[in-house]
């Protein structure tokens, strides 16, 4: 058995490594002459420790009927806009209020680098005449800002996709949609999708594998290692409430494809379990939505407490207060040394099974972050 | 935490407006209620379930003192959940041309059944957010068809359904829904028709069921019929 770290940080720590050039994507791999589906997917299994590698189109044949995909239906916004002056501003994330969160960046080679500037109450002027005012700062990166029009139809617009150093060049926003992006609000894609095409859904569904939709609209990735995910608005909607209830009732497995599918559904699990730590946040909290079944199931098949949506804070870590209530797997791309993901993949897969997963990742040549390769983490 | 859901019905002393407040109460939910005519607002409130947490606020939606209370009186409950613009205004009865229709009434109309729900919906957006909530604007597919006679009616409906279909685009984190719920057997559907038998169109509460169910299943934003929302018969 793996040794469970007591703490979030002893994940970051015993995962720290160091991530060579060549094995990040550094474009889509449709671009490297192969089919979207086209990647590798890494297979683990926390029971038996097990690791296999297969083709992510083999993805059928690892699940087995009645096991349920629960996907992440926000897309993409082209959430970087250029100011002058050669800053950018990434909108990250909506606050209820109607201010954002954003991440201030600078030229630097390629893409961009953080900016440390800007200071509360200053006015930037965006293209297209929108004005944004910064607020207090939120984090270290990010600020609290308004913009003077709607934010998500001015990003459609005048927007371009956020791109970090390692993705060499710009990609039309096309590259950065999932097949299951129907809600516009992600500032970064949510990635573990990308590989999903019609054909591979087409062939989950005749093997009696079902799905079922969340949404989670993703902030930016690019907060240094130490940095806890901020809260981010989220949406179980009731049938798919019910859909991983009635899975879990009988046997069936529920696979999160995506951290933000993960972090959602632990949410919705939280919200009515008694004796539970509630997520905490930095706003008023989540809670219940409108309306649907609030009875979860005692035990440790409870699965979801009901629909749910509102911002999480919720963090997934092996730790008691952070452990699985409503998730046995997790398809979900490759993640950056001592980065928060780090711990909640432990959750799944336990230290030494994730550490061991790293280290055949990189002496594979598997290639990370949002263009790269897939690992399934199963119970 | 608490599981109680919070709503605010406007126009919620007759028709399709108290149905829907009879409904939600029924369902537990807290509400705010609104209408201009105090008495029935009161007797219709008299009339929910007793254990139901009802705010009764009598006054007019174009009133922006009377909305501030409603958001007031929302946020005492914890924070609203739900708003529900119903209150509207046929305008001016019997319904005239477009050719004939009084400026006055018609600026009237698109007081009452645009600026109004659009001014209550900005003042409740935060909180609605905050909450992962919905709104819900009653519309008319006069917004769509060109009725004779609908033409100030209509052309209000449709602006509003059209402030909901941007809202929609623009507020993600919601879900906002405009919804026809068909003709039905209400004051007024009898001030378009003055002096005709409405009796063979359904009483309001044939609608709630499509309401219930679009609230409690939280269907995506957009504009619905309340007839195909209905459930379907029950396979036995």
């Amino acid at each position: 058995m793996s040794v469970v770290p007591t703490d979030v940080a002893d994940a970051r720590v015993a995962l720290d490594f160091s991530l060579p050039p060549e094995r990040e994507a550094h474009e889509p791999p449709e671009a490297r002459g192969l089919p979207r589906d086209g990647v590798a997917l890494m297979v683990s299994r926390a029971a038996s420790g097990e690791i296999s590698h297969r083709a992510f189109t083999d993805l059928p044949a690892l699940l087995l009927p009645g096991d349920l995909l629960v996907v992440n239906t926000s897309a993409t916004l082209p959430a970087a806009v250029p100011l002058p002056g050669g800053l950018a501003a990434h909108f990250s994330t909506p606050l209820p209020e109607g201010d954002w969160l954003v991440e201030l960046r600078a030229a630097g080679g390629a893409a961009t680098v953080p900016y440390p500037g800007g200071s509360p109450g200053q006015r930037l002027d965006l293209p297209g005449g929108a004005v944004l005012t910064l607020g207090d700062r939120f984090t270290q990166r990010l600020w609290r800002a308004r913009l003077s029009t709607a934010v998500v139809p001015y990003l459609l617009r005048r927007g371009q996709p956020i791109r970090y150093s390692y993705v060499s060049r710009p990609w039309p926003i096309e590259a950065y949609q999932t097949v299951f992006g129907t809600r516009p609000g992600s500032a970064e894609m949510p990635s573990a999708s990308r590989p999903f095409t019609p054909e591979v859904v087409a062939r989950l569904v005749a093997r009696g594998i079902t799905f079922a939709p969340i949404t989670l609209h993703t902030g930016v990735s690019s907060l240094e290692g130490d940095e806890d995910p901020y809260p981010e608005p989220y949406d179980v909607p009731p049938a798919t409430a019910r859909l991983v209830n009635l899975t879990r009732r009988h046997g069936g497995r529920v696979i999160a494809v995506g951290t933000t599918v993960v972090r959602a559904l632990e949410t919705a699990a939280r919200l009515a379990g008694p004796g539970l730590a509630g997520p905490g946040t930095g706003l008023a909290g989540p809670r219940a939505g409108l309306a649907g079944p609030r009875a979860g199931l005692a035990g440790p098949r409870a699965g979801l407490a009901g629909p749910s949506a509102g911002w999480t804070g919720h963090i997934v870590t092996p730790e008691p207060a952070g452990r699985l209530l409503a998730v046995d797997g997790l398809i979900t791309g490759l993640h950056e040394p001592r980065s928060s993901h780090l711990s909640l993949l432990a959750a799944f897969a336990g230290l030494d099974l994730l550490g061991r997963c790293y280290a055949a990742a990189i002496e594979r040549g598997y290639l990370w972050h949002e263009f790269g390769d897939l690992h399934l983490l199963l119970p | 935490m608490t599981n109680t859901k919070n709503a605010v019905i406007t126009g919620a002393s007759r028709g399709l407006g108290l149905a829907l407040a009879r409904g939600l109460a029924a369902d537990g939910w807290s509400l705010v209620i609104d209408a201009r005519d105090g008495d029935a607002l009161r007797a219709a409130a008299a009339g929910l379930p007793p254990e139901a947490a009802v705010t009764v606020l009598p006054g007019d939606v174009t009133d922006p003192a009377h909305r501030e209370a409603i958001a007031r009186a929302a946020a005492d409950l914890g924070g609203p959940d739900l708003l529900i613009n119903n209150a509207g205004t046929l305008g001016a009865s019997p319904l005239p041309s477009v050719a004939d229709y009084p400026i006055a009434e018609l600026r009237d109309a698109f007081e009452v059944n645009v600026l109004a729900p659009i001014a209550l919906t900005q003042l409740l957006l935060p909180a609605l957010r905050r909450r992962g909530g919905a709104v819900l604007s009653v519309t008319s597919d006069a917004a769509l068809e060109p009725y004779a006679g609908w033409g100030g009616y209509g052309a209000a409906k449709a602006a509003l359904e059209q402030a909901s279909n941007v809202l929609a685009a623009e507020e993600n984190l919601l879900r906002v829904w405009w919804v026809d719920p068909g003709d039905l057997r209400t004051r007024m559907h009898q001030q378009a028709y003055p002096g005709e038998d409405i009796s063979d169109r359904p009483l309001p509460e044939a609608a709630v069921g499509a309401f219930r169910k679009l609230i409690a299943e939280r269907l995506p934003s957009g504009r619905y019929r309340a007839a195909e929302l209905m459930p379907s018969r029950a396979l036995s």
